[in-house]
């Protein structure tokens, strides 16, 4: 068998290679990226950018010095016929001495803008910025706005919680205080800044300025310590606002659950369109691809108003496009009802684990779903929330997201934790109940 | 019967035992690096005790009495220190005993003169000697143990328990296999006398029984007598 | 050459006595148990590759499943656990063991009883931190282990006892090697070879001894608390106790980063032996060579926190460490700039072991400049913890150990075994390998500063992050053909290559100055060393003559040593023949390492309903480590003369 190519001649695929990643290199810079880190959007994350734009200029002059004398060295001093006998310079202390003083000053000039940018980065936050606590949880995050409270009508004041949406108000100071209910955790949204890690009996501080030149818009954030088996599913969302339309969030994440006050009395169901007519933001019907019949909220007197950002322009890159576990399915053909949801969800599980404001539901350890329907995922930024979503989720969220605390629910379901399968006895609920149950969530508007 | 020696080891050089680039017996020198390595280790534990100093979050405490509401019971500061310093005068003891066997050892060929020479120049009553001494600490410290878990401190009570415990406990097992090891010595005297051919062996053991010794200085120091 | 008659079967097994599977069983000898490092560690080799060829397949593309969350957690975590301490560390030992006996001309180590414990102990220590994952329960908690996660209350399964008892029984083996190693180096020098004579290989290996006999110490402590924390219910890393996930992570990586020197400083030892050889030149600045790897060891302890600049350390602790990390490029350049000048103005020959050697220098620059990159620590908040991270490791341990390993295997393959390997295949193994490994980790480069966190088993579509990820796997898949070709090369050369002439590539240091393979006792006359490059003295020596020499200056000791001038060896006679005393074969070495293994796996139980199955092992393996022990320090290492 005869090659005609000789494995040099792989030097030239190389070159290619390496011209094509180097176009591709410039492509960072440009859109398409929606988790870019090479941004202006905040005055940390421009401190960054000009670091790494000096560490990318020193870096490339190192790099095309040293491949070119490397390259030079190894074509001009090939061995051209075996009785070559070179010259034998054992070493050259001038030209030692100028290699290690070159390099000492490049890096003093990495060094100086390095020093700076820490002791400014890291330095306390302005007083009046908005604070948000962090809490990372495996594998979800609980987002706390101490500075917005509300009195409950038995008097006990609650701070405005949600989780895996963070909302921020353009132009003004963001203080972050990290914490974690378990293992360590990582704090990233890569459009806005660098990440700092949630560390278990530790408290730590990050903050920054969404830019003033930013318009409302979505960007991507995520865990970036590893944490256990749902790691890579530990993500969510920013949505950078205007301030008046983060006015209008904290007014309506504030305004109490709907059906908290309704009496749990068999109430008439209401036209389907009464509550898109009071105003409140609507869910795009595209978000679920098989357009679920849903008994909508009923039409109960504190009908939330303000601002959610509107999920039907959510970006491709902000809708997740999880696929659903082989072997789960829910039938389409089951409507279900809000207002026995209300009842069902008191006397199930669920209250074991969520708090709904002003419900029996009071529970710190899973998400806050007071204003659930106006998320703009379920399970962490993993899957869209919507109906489909929401009712393969309660069935058998074990199945939906890797050695998640949430119990499989589903009657019949196999539990793939534990083996076994999910009975009455359990707690498990029918499909009926659990349309029933997702009726309701979607009405926690 | 030649008992090779627990540290087996080749020369360099063609015909038997001579040359070595250093002259040193390749065993002392492989204790020296034991003796770097196990320095980083005695480090690594003494840090860690430190930095857990007064962080655990219920007592008992090292130096600090601990009284209700914030104690469930009235705890009183549970290191023992005369106790201690008696134990690591007996241990420092043993060092110095442990001098003496291997001068003893070195100088066994040497004529001795009055009764004096002879106990000095008895490696068996030195080995013993060491060996007893090392022990009586290992008797005091487990006397600590035992003491200390009657009033309510053991391994998994707080941070100041474990980090305590596994400190001393690591540097107890040190002394635990320095006494065996001497104890090995021993029988080799009695099965054949240790004399000058021997000395390395007993000289490296020495150097380990000195740095286990100089090890309780420091554990001494910073655990017990600073608050 | 003539002499040579008989196959080169492996290392003086003239006599029936030193062939067979208990000749390998029972071996003290050096090369042989450096023979057996090499297979062992090749073979994790490719079990870590494989692993990683799983990796690359799940993320190919966008929310593919091919394995489980779990599976692949065990994945990632087994892949750098093996590549770390399962293939690279162990086949720098193979170096270790093989050569520097032979380039310092010593017979063997100072302890080779203890060498074989060692290789026995890590052979052991590797199957069982490997076999778990044959039944889904391998170590899942990533490489270094973070704290709480790998604590009982969030790591429940025997997985994670699995890696700490494994990672445990690994450190006896190191720890015991490189007493072994920093004996034999400081005392069992030829007469003549001063340390400023030693080879650049020895003088590496040398250093890294050092840094394992001061940084294993550490991370044993951290696994001790984590293995109390685990069986025993102390605190130290107890969250609700108080305890402090950060300790961990300091006692890690005081540890963590002296291991990555212990990992590239055998590599850059082995390119300095080949590119000077292949260039006809003696190296550039040999003792600015030696300082700088002292000084990379030295720095290496003084800049671990550079692994945890996003936990919250503070703006002093920030530049500190920043400002120390930066400080090791200095002397590293160095080192790269002495190896372009060694082949500047020289007659450079493109062998394959020259072609990984060249390679390992393009491609670590390219790591080391990411790695100065991250050491900026805002900047590395951007970086940290995602494919920009995994780029700058791959191109330093594979651009630079594994490349740099590559040229040590070709350059003494034939000094091994007797033979050569084919440079033809070497050839397309190189090319090959070069250039898929580029395509596989530069892409990395931007999937990372694109946002990719690392670690994870499954992204969305739309991030943009497909085009980079599915390079990266056709890279890696690429690196499975090239990998092939090596394995194809290295056995058909070992059982049919061309006989290899003692100094096939006409080499300067004692190994080549033996026959290939070597006789058991390497040296019949201990050699009298007078410079740095013996060899060259005899043929060329107008190569080496700027170069310092003894010619009268030994000491009355060296003179004593009975030993001769440096020499082409020719005689074939056997040890005892010449009446040179050998160690005797044993099999105790390895009872005792079983034992240790057998010991540790009762602890695997000790949470069962029924402990007698604990008992019973740890009482076993106790029984066995004793009495072996006994045995050995009882039993004679050379046969009775007197
Ligand atoms: C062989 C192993 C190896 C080597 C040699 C290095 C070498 C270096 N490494 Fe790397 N590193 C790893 C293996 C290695 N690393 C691994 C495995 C990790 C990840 C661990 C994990 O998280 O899993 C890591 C992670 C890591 C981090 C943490 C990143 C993070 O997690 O956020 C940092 C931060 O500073 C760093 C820095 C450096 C530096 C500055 C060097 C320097 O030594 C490099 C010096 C070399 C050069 C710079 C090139 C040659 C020099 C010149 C040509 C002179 C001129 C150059 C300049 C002036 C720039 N490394
Ligand atoms: C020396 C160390 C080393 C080496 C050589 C490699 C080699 C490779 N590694 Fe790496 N890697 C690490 C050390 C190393 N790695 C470490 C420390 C981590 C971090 C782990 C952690 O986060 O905890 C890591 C993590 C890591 C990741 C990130 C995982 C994650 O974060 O989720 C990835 C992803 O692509 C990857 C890929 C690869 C690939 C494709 C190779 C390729 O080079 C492999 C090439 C393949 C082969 C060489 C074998 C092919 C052969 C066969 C398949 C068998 C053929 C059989 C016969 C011929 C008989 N590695
Ligand atoms: Cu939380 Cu990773
Ligand atoms: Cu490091």
């Amino acid at each position: 068998m005869h090659w005609k190519i000789r494995p040099r001649q792989l030097a030239s695929v190389a070159i290619l290679t390496g011209l094509a990643l180097a176009i591709a290199a410039c492509g960072s810079y440009g859109k398409g990226y929606p988790n870019s880190t090479f941004n202006n959007t905040t005055e940390f994350n421009t401190a960054i950018k000009s670091l790494w734009d000096t560490l990318l200029f020193w870096g490339t002059f190192v790099f095309i010095l040293v491949e070119g004398i490397l390259l030079y060295t190894v074509f001009r001093f090939r061995r051209r016929s075996d009785a070559d006998e070179p010259q034998h310079v054992h070493g050259n202390t001038a030209l030692e001495i100028g290699w290690t003083i070159a390099p000492a000053v490049i890096l003093t000039f990495i060094a100086i803008p390095t020093v700076r940018t820490i002791f400014r980065t890291q330095a306390r936050a302005v007083p009046n910025a908005l604070q948000v606590e962090v809490v990372g949880h495996q594998w979800w995050w609980e987002f706390r706005y101490p500075q917005f409270t509300t009195r409950t009508p038995t008097g006990r004041v609650d701070t405005l919680v949600t989780a895996n949406d963070l909302y921020l108000p353009i132009g003004r100071t963001v203080n972050f205080t990290l914490r974690t209910k378990d293992v360590i955790h990582s704090f990233w949204v890569p459009q806005l800044g660098g990440k700092r890690d949630l560390v278990s009996n530790h408290t730590n501080y990050l903050w920054f300025t969404p830019d003033t030149s930013l318009r409302t818009t979505v960007f991507n954030g995520s865990c970036n310590e590893y944490c256990g088996a749902s790691h890579a599913n530990m993500r969510f969302r920013t949505f950078v606002v205007t301030p008046t339309e983060f006015d209008g969030w904290v007014q309506h994440q504030l305004s109490p659950a709907a059906f908290a006050a309704a009496p749990p009395a068999p109430a008439t169901p209401a036209p389907a369109d009464t509550a898109r007519a009071a105003g409140a933001p609507t869910r795009p019907a595209s978000a679920s691809p098989a357009p679920v019949p849903v008994t909508p909220a009923v039409a109960v007197a504190q009908q939330p108003t303000g601002y959610t950002f509107p999920m039907e322009s959510l970006p491709d890159y902000a809708s997740p496009d999880t696929p659903t576990p082989a072997g789960l399915s829910f039938p389409d053909n089951i409507t279900g009802d809000a207002q026995r949801g209300a009842e069902q969800f008191a006397r199930s599980a669920c209250i074991g684990c969520h708090t709904i404001r002003g419900t029996v539901a009071a529970s710190p350890i899973g998400p806050n779903l007071t204003h659930i329907a106006t998320r703009s995922t379920i399970a962490a930024g993993i899957y869209p929330n919507d109906a489909r979503h929401l009712r393969l989720w309660i069935k058998n969220a074990r199945m939906m997201k890797p050695g998640v605390a949430m119990p499989t629910l589903g009657l019949g379901q196999r539990d793939p934790v534990t083996g076994a399968t999910v009975s009455q006895s359990l707690g498990g609920l029918s499909d009926q109940q659990i349309a029933d149950i997702v009726a309701y969530l979607q009405a926690l508007r | 019967m030649s008992a090779s020696p627990a540290l087996d080891h080749i020369q360099a050089g063609p015909h038997g035992h001579h040359y070595t680039t250093t002259g040193l017996d390749s065993r002392k020198i492989a204790v020296w690096a034991f003796i770097g390595s196990e320095c980083m280790l005695f480090a690594s534990l003494i840090s860690t005790y430190l930095i857990y100093k007064g962080r655990s979050v219920v007592g008992p405490f090292p130096h600090e009495a601990c009284n209700p509401p914030v104690c469930a019971t009235a705890l009183k500061p549970i290191l023992n220190i005369p106790v201690t310093s008696a134990s690591t005068f007996v241990l420092l003891m043993s060092s110095l005993a442990m001098v003496l066997a291997l001068a003893a050892v070195e100088n066994r060929d040497l004529p001795k003169h009055s009764l004096g020479d002879r106990i000095l120049g008895s490696s068996k009553l030195w080995l013993w000697m060491t060996c007893i001494l090392g022990a009586t600490f290992l008797g005091f410290q487990s006397y600590e143990f035992t003491s200390f878990v009657h009033e309510g401190l053991s391994i998994r009570t707080n941070l100041f328990g474990s980090s305590f415990f596994t400190l001393t406990g690591f540097h107890g097992a040190h002394v635990t296999a320095g006494v065996i090891w001497l104890g090995t010595l021993l029988a080799i005297d009695y099965k054949r006398g240790l004399g000058p051919d021997d000395a390395i062996n007993v000289d490296i053991a020495a150097l380990y029984w000195h740095f286990v010794d100089v090890v309780w200085i420091a554990i001494f120091t910073l655990v017990y007598l600073i608050k | 050459m003539a002499t040579v008659a008989a196959s080169p079967t492996y290392a003086g097994a003239e006599s029936g006595e030193h062939t067979g599977l208990w000749s390998w069983l029972t071996t003290v000898d050096h090369k042989r148990i450096g023979v057996l490092y090499l297979y062992t560690s090749l073979f994790f080799f490719l079990f870590g590759g494989l692993e990683a060829v799983l990796i690359r397949a799940q993320l190919a593309g966008p929310n593919k499943h091919l394995v489980s969350a779990e599976t692949f957690n065990q994945l990632f975590t087994m892949h750098g656990t093996t590549m770390i301490f399962l293939a690279v560390m162990p086949l720098s030992a193979s170096f270790f063991n093989f050569l520097i006996p032979l380039q310092i001309g010593a017979r063997d180590v100072a302890f080779p009883r203890l060498n074989a414990f060692s290789y026995w102990v890590y052979l052991f220590g590797g199957l069982f931190i490997t076999l778990p994952i044959f039944f889904a329960a391998a170590p899942d908690g990533g490489w270094f282990g973070y704290a709480p996660l790998t604590t009982r209350q969030f790591s429940q399964g025997v997985n994670i006892d699995f890696w700490v008892l494994g990672l445990q029984i690994l450190g006896i083996s190191s720890l015991a090697a490189a007493f072994n190693f920093i004996t034999t180096i400081i005392n069992l020098r030829a007469p003549g070879m001063n340390l400023m004579r030693m080879p650049m290989f020895t003088w590496m290996s040398f250093v890294v001894q050092f840094l394992l006999v001061l940084a294993f110490p550490v991370i044993t402590i951290a696994l001790f608390f984590l293995q109390f924390d685990r069986f025993f219910g102390t605190n130290f890393y107890e969250i609700g106790a108080g305890g402090d996930p950060l300790l961990w992570q300091h006692l890690f990586w005081i540890f963590g980063h002296p291991e990555v020197y212990i990992l590239i400083l055998p590599a850059f030892g082995l390119v300095s032996e080949v590119l000077p050889t292949n260039s006809k030149k003696p190296l550039f600045g040999y003792p600015v060579m030696v300082y700088s790897g002292i000084l990379i060891g030295f720095l290496g302890f003084g800049v671990w926190a550079h692994h945890m600049f996003s936990v919250g350390m503070g703006p002093i602790a920030d530049t500190v460490f920043g400002l120390t990390t930066l400080l090791i490029a200095i002397p590293t350049g160095v080192k790269i700039f002495n190896w372009i000048f060694t082949m500047w103005g020289g007659s450079i020959r493109f062998t394959t072991a020259m072609k990984f050697a060249i390679g390992l220098v393009a491609l670590f620059t390219i790591g080391g400049i990411s790695g100065v990159s991250h050491a900026s620590p805002p900047a590395d908040l951007q970086q940290t913890d995602t494919y920009y991270i995994v780029a700058h490791f791959h191109y330093v341990l594979f651009g630079g150990s594994i490349m740099g390993i590559f040229a040590g295997i070709y350059h003494y393959f034939p000094k091994m075994f007797g033979r050569m390997m084919n440079e033809k295949l070497g050839s397309w193994h190189f090319w090959l390998n070069f250039i898929a490994m580029n395509l596989t980790f530069f892409p990395m480069h931007f999937s990372g500063m694109l946002g990719m966190p690392r670690r994870i088993y499954t992204y969305d579509a739309g991030q943009g992050w497909e085009t980079f990820n599915l390079i990266s796997s056709i890279g890696a898949f690429m690196l499975v053909v090239a990998t092939a070709i090596f394995v194809w090369n290295f056995f058909r050369s070992k059982s049919s290559g061309p006989l290899a002439p003692d100094n096939p590539w006409d080499a300067a240091t004692l190994e080549w100055s033996i026959p290939s393979p070597p006789p058991e006792y390497n040296f019949a006359e201990i050699p009298l060393v007078e410079s740095r490059y013996p060899l060259w003295d005899l043929t060329h020596p107008e190569r080496t003559s700027e170069i310092p020499h003894t010619h009268e200056g030994w000491s009355d000791q060296e003179k004593a040593a009975d030993a001769k001038p440096v020499h082409i060896e020719r005689d074939r006679r056997s040890a005892k023949e010449l009446g040179i005393p050998m160690p005797l074969p044993t099999i105790k070495p390895l009872f005792v390492a079983l034992g240790i293994v057998v010991m540790l796996s009762g602890l695997i139980f000790i949470h069962k309903e029924d402990k007698s199955a604990a008992a019973a092992l740890i009482a076993l393996g106790a029984m066995m480590i004793i009495g072996f022990l006994y045995a050995w320090v009882t039993s004679p290492l050379e046969p009775d003369h007197h």
